[in-house]
Parts: structure tokens; sequence; C-alpha cells
């Protein structure tokens, strides 16, 4: 553990610090107008935090209007502006550009050992696009709001009477952002690999963000194109959804999950990167399986194309299109296995360090593992006629999105912050904001899988009192849960001014990213490195740059 | 502005009088209240099991790990430095995968038991509508429909043919196991086998505006001497007094969800003050709408109550929000009952 590392300080003169990114240069510009990749993926962590807070303030509002049958806050109408809210934040503008966008842009590079990602100036107007989206976003908030649920379904988004135009606009600038940063990332990585890093010995974060991108280049189109639909039918009444002008909703929904669903895996492969970087580095043992690791990261981004149709088995499509979607459904549940198997098998016979970041990622570990479960329960087809739109569907897919992917992006958080800026977070504050987090989000989401079994339908502003209880149960969950990140919060951001100095490789990585100085130089690598060994050999650990404090 | 977002604590905002909660078995399920419930049950409880198992498998062997496993000191390395193993990889392939093929192929059997309608329950077949935010139910070989509460027989198939006349609405009864979404322009057909006397939530699934969490109704599960008897069709309006308390109970049933009678602001006007009384009879009020664009003064009277229930929109009332909102049409509302409401109304006004 860090904390038993005795502190050698290797450079007792005082001097000038050595150049990095963060000092190179100053000014309100040297930061808008960069186009250095880290300084990009920290913009990005700031933008994407704060959208994460606001999406938990509408959560913890939900949460706390449901704490009686009949509602006991708000109007029905302004309940559901809040739910929509709260999925659109969560869902555009936090978790699919969260993990690229930050910690892909921070780390992709240096773990390939390029100077930067191959189009630095697409690199920074996918940033602003993400700006711009955000902000259309809450314009629509300030022009009145918007209330069908982050699904955007037809019709009812064409009759509602609010600012559906304006945050369809965002969703459609969201998407290019997206875009760019993923063709950004295929080309960095095929192109920018320093000399002897060969496919296979590109660490899985490579690999994880890789099949990411090509999801994001070839599923997101299609999201812009529904999108802009609905504004055209909103403002022109062209009638392709709206089944009084002989359109079909249905259609709305095949066009809107064809990407929604990929979209799934935009935001998880990510956090599976992180994930098995972190097994391995705190365990201080090779990734279990790497090849499989590998192949089953391609082989979800490939399957994820063909299951759309299982978030529509009530919607009364055809019986073969039933058969084929649940069928295909049944097979992401392989390389997703696999994924969970290799992690746990990395772990055993490790050297296991409990610091923040692995506890974090024993946190994902548990909480993946039941949300791909209850996946499973949902893919078979008659059951899942039961659980539709419940709250058992709500508790699901909050395990994989928030549980999984928000948990990985803390851990990958704590896992790169010292790599980020030189300094380390105090390790005791952020063990006991884990445990609250792993205790809260647990405590909010069991008594929905219960209720949702149970027949509580999602959505609802107000229920039946039989479900009083359960609901009970869930938003003092979400209080402990929204308290664990507050103490995130404010120890990370107190950790900027405190500044403790951290270890020049803070958990022993060895891959590229821990081989540059920290925090890296403007242009990474001082000589552009080259790669000799396998991928994770932790031979070749260099165990004097564990306490080598950064200067 | 913020008083429209807050809630008005004297708004009545649930359903009112639902079911009563069924009976949760050990497992935290739901009771087994109808034949087609074997279909979702059976393997609900076998993927519950098999997903219990693994969970448990992959905990053990995490807990066990961290504990055997953990650094002790700063600087040590890896008890073994393995890579890989393919036998258990094969194996942690292969048997997820026929364990998942056993998932489909009896999830798809259970669908398809569920979804084709078997002759007898087609020859019990019964309409829903529904409508934001409300149910009507018409009945086979019976001319009077009932609204967000629909009696069917026991121990007898039954089918329900949904339509929507606005927006995406799903057809959810929790006991009976069965959903489907419902799409405006198609009809939509489900079917169950109730086994057991009682009454039972029916929600509506799909998300559809404002006040979906109120699109309640209640199912009545009855004998078939019961049934015989018709109870939708009970209306009892021998006396004003009668009629004015029949009306009461269709309106806490149906308008209620839009429509206060106490003066608070809602979706629709309020009923208070449509009718004032005058010595023994009851004068309707002044009323300004607008009918084909242009604005007039109406007196509220049973003709026009009678018109604003089968064609909400001849006469829209001329203030804001009420000029914007649309209400839902009944035009199945037999005279009867609509006399009923407005006893109910002037009732209302009689109670000042």
């Amino acid at each position: 553990m860090s904390t038993n590392v005795p502190v050698i300080d290797a450079h007792p003169t005082i001097s000038e610090p050595p150049k990095n990114y963060l000092n190179c240069s100053r000014g309100f510009m040297s930061w808008a107008g960069t186009l250095d990749h880290k300084r990009i993926g920290i913009m990005y962590l700031i933008g994407v935090s704060a959208a994460f807070l606001a999406g938990g303030v509408f959560a913890l509002l939900v949460r706390l209007h449901l704490w009686e049958p009949h509602g006991m806050l708000f109007t029905n109408e302004t309940y559901n502006q809040i739910f929509t809210l709260h999925g659109a934040f969560m869902v555009f503008i936090f978790v699919i550009p969260a993990i690229p966008g930050s910690l892909g842009n921070m780390v992709l590079p240096l773990m390939l050992g390029a100077k930067d990602v191959a189009l630095p100036r697409l690199n920074l107007l996918s940033f602003y696009l993400w700006c711009g989206g955000t902000l259309l976003a809450t314009l629509a908030i300030v022009l009145g709001g918007f209330d069908t649920g982050w699904t955007f379904y037809a019709p009812y988004s064409l009759y509602t009477d609010q600012a559906v135009v304006s945050i369809g606009l965002g969703i459609f600038l969201l998407g290019f952002s997206s875009i760019f940063t993923g063709l950004n990332f295929i080309v960095t990585t095929h192109k920018l690999r320093a000399p002897g890093l060969t496919w296979f010995r590109m660490p899985l974060f490579v690999w994880a963000i890789y099949a990411t991108a090509i999801l994001q280049v070839l599923a997101t189109p299609v999201l812009g194109i529904t999108v802009l639909l609905v504004a055209f039918e909103r403002l022109y009444n062209i009638g392709i959804f709206d089944p009084r002008l002989g359109g079909d909703p249905v259609l709305f929904e095949h066009f809107f999950w064809f990407y929604s669903h990929p979209a799934v895996y935009i935001m998880v492969l990510p956090a599976f990167g992180i994930i098995s970087e972190l097994v391995t580095v705190h365990s201080r043992k090779p990734l279990f399986g790497y090849k499989l690791m590998a192949f089953s990261a391609l082989a979800i981004a490939i399957i994820s194309f063909l299951v759309w149709g299982h978030h529509m088995f009530t919607s009364g499509q055809s019986t073969f299109a039933m058969f084929a979607f649940s069928f295909l459904t049944f097979f992401v549940a392989i390389p997703t296995a696999i994924k969970e198997f290799s992690w746990v098998a990395t772990i055993w016979k490790g050297s296991i360090a409990l610091n923040s970041p692995m506890l974090y990622t024993l946190a994902f570990l548990i909480i993946f593992a039941i949300g791909g479960l209850t996946g499973v329960i949902l893919g078979a087809l008659n059951v899942d006629l039961h659980l539709h739109d419940t709250y058992f569907v709500v508790a699901h897919f909050h395990y994989v999105m928030m549980g999984s992917i928000a948990l990985a992006f803390f851990a990958g958080l704590h896992h790169w912050w010292p790599k980020m800026f030189g300094i380390m977070y105090d390790e005791t504050l952020a063990k006991i904001a884990c445990a609250l987090i792993f205790i809260g989000f647990n405590a909010t989401f069991i008594p929905q899988f219960i209720m949702g079994s149970q027949g509580m339908p999602r959505r609802y502003a107000t229920y039946v009192p039989e479900f009083e209880g359960y609901h009970h149960a869930s938003t003092i969950g979400a209080v402990i849960l929204g308290s664990g990140v507050a103490l995130m919060v404010y120890y990370l951001l107190a950790s900027l001014l405190i500044r403790k100095p951290a270890m020049q490789n803070q958990w022993g990585g060895v891959t590229l990213d821990w081989l540059t100085p920290t925090p890296p130089p403007l242009e990474n690598f001082a000589t552009p490195p080259s790669v000799t060994t396998e991928v994770y050999d932790y031979s070749t650990l260099d165990y004097e740059s564990l306490r080598t404090p950064v200067r | 502005m913020f008083a429209q977002l807050i809630q008005d604590p004297a708004k009545i905002n649930y359903v009112e009088n639902p079911a009563k909660p069924p009976e949760i078995d050990a497992w935290g399920q739901l009771p087994k209240l109808a034949s087609t419930f074997d279909h979702v049950d059976g393997l609900f409880y076998f993927t519950y099991i098999v997903c219990i198992f693994f969970f448990v498998v992959i905990l053990g062997a995490l807990l066990f790990s961290v504990v055997k496993y953990r650094r002790k000191t700063w600087d040590q390395p890896a008890a073994s430095n393995v890579t890989h193993n393919t036998p258990l990889e094969v194996v942690w392939t292969i048997v997820p995968l026929i364990i998942v093929m056993i998932m489909f192929a009896w999830g798809f059997k259970g669908c398809m038991d569920m979804t084709v309608v078997p002759e007898a329950a087609s020859r019990n077949t019964y309409k829903a509508t529904a409508k934001q935010w409300n149910w009507t139910f018409t009945y086979p070989n019976h001319a009077t429909p009932s609204f967000n509460e629909v009696w069917i027989e026991v121990n007898k198939p039954v089918q329900f043919l949904c339509e929507s006349t606005d927006v995406l609405h799903a057809f959810f009864i929790p006991v009976m196991r069965v959903k489907r979404d419902i799409v405006p322009g198609r009809f939509q057909s489900v079917w169950f086998h109730p086994i057991e006397i009682g009454e039972f939530h029916l929600f509506c699934a799909e998300y559809c505006g404002d006040d979906h969490s109120r699109m309640y109704a209640k199912v009545h599960v009855v004998s078939a001497e019961e049934f015989a008897t018709a109870p939708w069709d009970k209306w009892d309006d021998t006396t004003p007094a009668l009629a004015a308390k029949s009306g009461e109970s269709l309106y806490k049933n149906l308008c209620q969800t839009c429509h206060s009678v106490n003066g608070t602001p809602a979706v629709g006007p309020t009923w208070k003050g449509l009718f004032t009384k005058q010595g023994d009879t009851f004068v309707g009020r002044q009323r300004e709408v607008i009918e084909g664009g242009a604005k007039k003064t109406i007196t509220v009277d049973e003709a026009y109550i009678t018109e604003s229930v089968r064609k909400p929109d001849q006469k829209k009332v001329a203030e804001s929000p009420y000029d914007k909102n649309n209400m839902t049409a009944f035009p199945d509302l037999d005279e009867r009952r609509i006399k009923g409401l407005i006893e109910y109304m002037k009732s209302l006004a009689a109670a000042q």
C-alpha cells in the first residue's frame, strides 16, 4: 500500500520544478485554444463532472419526491421534467462522453507513446461541440423544460408543448462531438503507436477505447438523423412518426434503439477498459486471458448492433423479430461473462493493494456482476414481458450505468489523478467515500429490483401505497450515495489546494503512461519510446519509481 | 413561477381507492393468479437461481483473493504470473453459452404461449381504449361500457383488444403477467386466464405525459353468477339525489384527473360554480367560449355540458390554459350518465 512506502527524496536541492503540460503556459487562451490532448482531457473532466453533479441533483429531487405515494414536492408535470432532465443529462452529457472525453483523451496517447492524438484540432472542435450541445440542453430548461423522457418516444414527443426542438438540436451537436472523438481515436490507434507496440501489446484500455470509437462512428449518425426527423416533424408536420399523418411511432423506436443500444456499449466498453487496467496494476499481475479479452471487446461492439429490438419486446413487433433479437441478446452475455471471469482470475494469486482505486474496482466487479446477471433475466422473452417498463429495468440499467460505468470512471479518476496533477488526494477520505457510494448505491437500487418484479411501473410521479416502504429505502440509499459523491468532490478539490506530492509511478504501472515523467511534459515523451516487452510484464517494474516523489 | 412547479397540497394527486395489494410470496414475488403465470415464473425462478449461483461464485472468488493475496509489503510481487489458461477459458465460454441457450428456448416457448391467443379467449373479447389518462372498456355482447374499472369472469380465458386514440400507452396487469404496448393506429391484443376472484391493479406502463402515473384501472375478477348481473351497468337515478351520487362516483373515477370541484386549477376548468341555486331552480353561469375561432358568451346548460363531454373541442373555454388544453372525447357515455354528472354539478351548488 502506498502509505507503507518509505519515501526517499531523490532530489534534495530546491530548484525550479520541471516544465510539464500544466505549467508550460498560462492564461485563459492557453487553455481555451489548446491543442494538447491532456489539457482538452482536463476541460472535458471539468465539464462532464459538472454535468454529473447536475444530473445527480435531479436524481435526488426525483427520489425525495417519491418519498410519499402521492408525490411530496412537485406537480406531475414538473416531476416528469425532472426525471427527463436527469436521464438526458446523465446519458447524453455525462456517461457517453465522460470516459473517452476525459480519461481517454488524457491517457490514450500516453499509452500509445504518441505526442498527441492524430487530429488535435478536431479534438478541440469536438470539445466545443460538446459545450454547444450542453448549452442547448440547458437552454431547453430555460425555455420551459421538456417532459418526454430521455427516449423521446413519438408521438408524445411530437405533441407535447415543450422545448423538444432545442434539446433535440443539443443532442445532434453532442452526437457530432462523439463521432469526432471516435474518429480521432481510431486514426490515433492505427497511426501513432510507438515502434514495437504491436496490436497485441496494446493495453486493454486502448482496445476498449478503439472498440468504442468504432461504435461511435457507425451508430451515432442514426441518432442525429432521428432527432432531426423529430424536429422536422414538430416544425413542418412531415408525417414520418405521427400516426395522425400516416406515420409509424414504432419506426421511431427502431431508429432510436438502433443507436441507443450500441450507445450502452459506447458507455460501458471504456469502463471495461479502465477496470482491465486497474485490476492488473493493483494486483501487479498480467491480465488473465489478454487476447480473449481484446476479442471480446470487439465481439461486444459487433453484436451490440444486432440486439436493439430487445427494448421493444412488448411493442408488438413480429414473432420472428422477437426470436432473433432475444437469441442475439443472449450472445452478448458470453463476451461479457468472459470479461468478468477474467478480471476475477487476474486478481487471483495477485499482489492485491487495497488502495482507493482498487476499492472502486472491487465495488465495480460486484455491482457489474449484478447488473450483468439481471440483464440475462431481462433477455428471456416471456420474463421480459412482465418486467419491461418496471422498476426492475430501472434498477438493472442503473446497476450498469451508474453502478458500473460511473464507478469505473471514479476508479479511473482516482488511478490517474496523481498522473494528471502530480498530487495525491486523502486516501482515508477516499476509502470512506467509496464505502458510502457502494452502500448507498445498493440501498437505492436493490429495493427497486423487488418493487419492479412486483409490478411498480417506471416514470411514475405517484404510486399505489403498497410500494411506499421500498421507496423509503430507496430514497435513504440515494441520500447516502449523494453524501459519498459530495465527499469525493470535496477531497479531490481539496487535494488541489493541499498539493501533497504523488510518486512518479504512484501505483506501479508498467504501461507507457506510467513511464513518462509525472505530470507529463507538453509532448509526453522526451525521446520517442519504443516497446520491447509484452504488455503487463511486471518483471520490468522499476520499484524505485514507486518511491520517487514528484517535484 | 415556482407556484406552478411545486405541488399544491390540496390537490389530490393519487389514485383514489386502488385495489388491495396482492400478497407477496417468500421470494418477494407476486402470487399466481392467472394460468399464464407459469410461463413466466418458472423461467424467472430458473434464471434467478442461475444468477444467484454465478454471483456467489464471483463474489466468493473475489473476497477469497482479496483476503488471501492482500499485498503485505509495498514491493511484494504477485504470487503467480500466469497469463492465461486455455481449457479454463473454453469452459467459461461454453458453459454460459449452454445455459443462456436454455433460457432463450424456454423464454421463446413461453412467449409464444403468452402471445398466441387461444380460441376460447378470442370468443371472449373485450375492447380496451386508452386515452390520456383513462381507460374505457367495452364488453362482448353488452352495450354499456365501463370507465377505469373492468369486470371479468373467473376461469374464463379473456382477450383484450387494445387501442389508443392519442399517444403510446401500455396495458399491464402485474398479477396476470401481461403487458402490451398500445400503439396509436393499431390494435394490439393480450390474453390471460384468471383463476382467482379478487380486485387487481391495471397500470399504464408506457410513459404518456402528465398524469401517466394516475392512468389506473381496477380489474374485478368475479364469479359467473355475479358477472351475469353486469355490475358495471348499475346506475341508480331513481331520484335526483341518487343520480347525483352515481354521478359523483363516476366523477371520481373518470373526471377528477383533470377537473376539480373546489376551484383548484388543474388541466381542465373547475366544476365549482357551474350552477348556482336560486330558490328551487339551478341557473347555469355565463361563460366565454371559443367556437369555430370566434369568441362568444353562452349560458351553461345541459346541452352545453352534453356537447362538451362528447365533442369537447366544439366550444372551448376562452381562458388560459383551457383554450390550449385538449380534453379527451367520450362519445360512448350515455345520456343517463351525463345526466348523473349534471346532477352532481348541481349538487355542488346546493351544498354551498
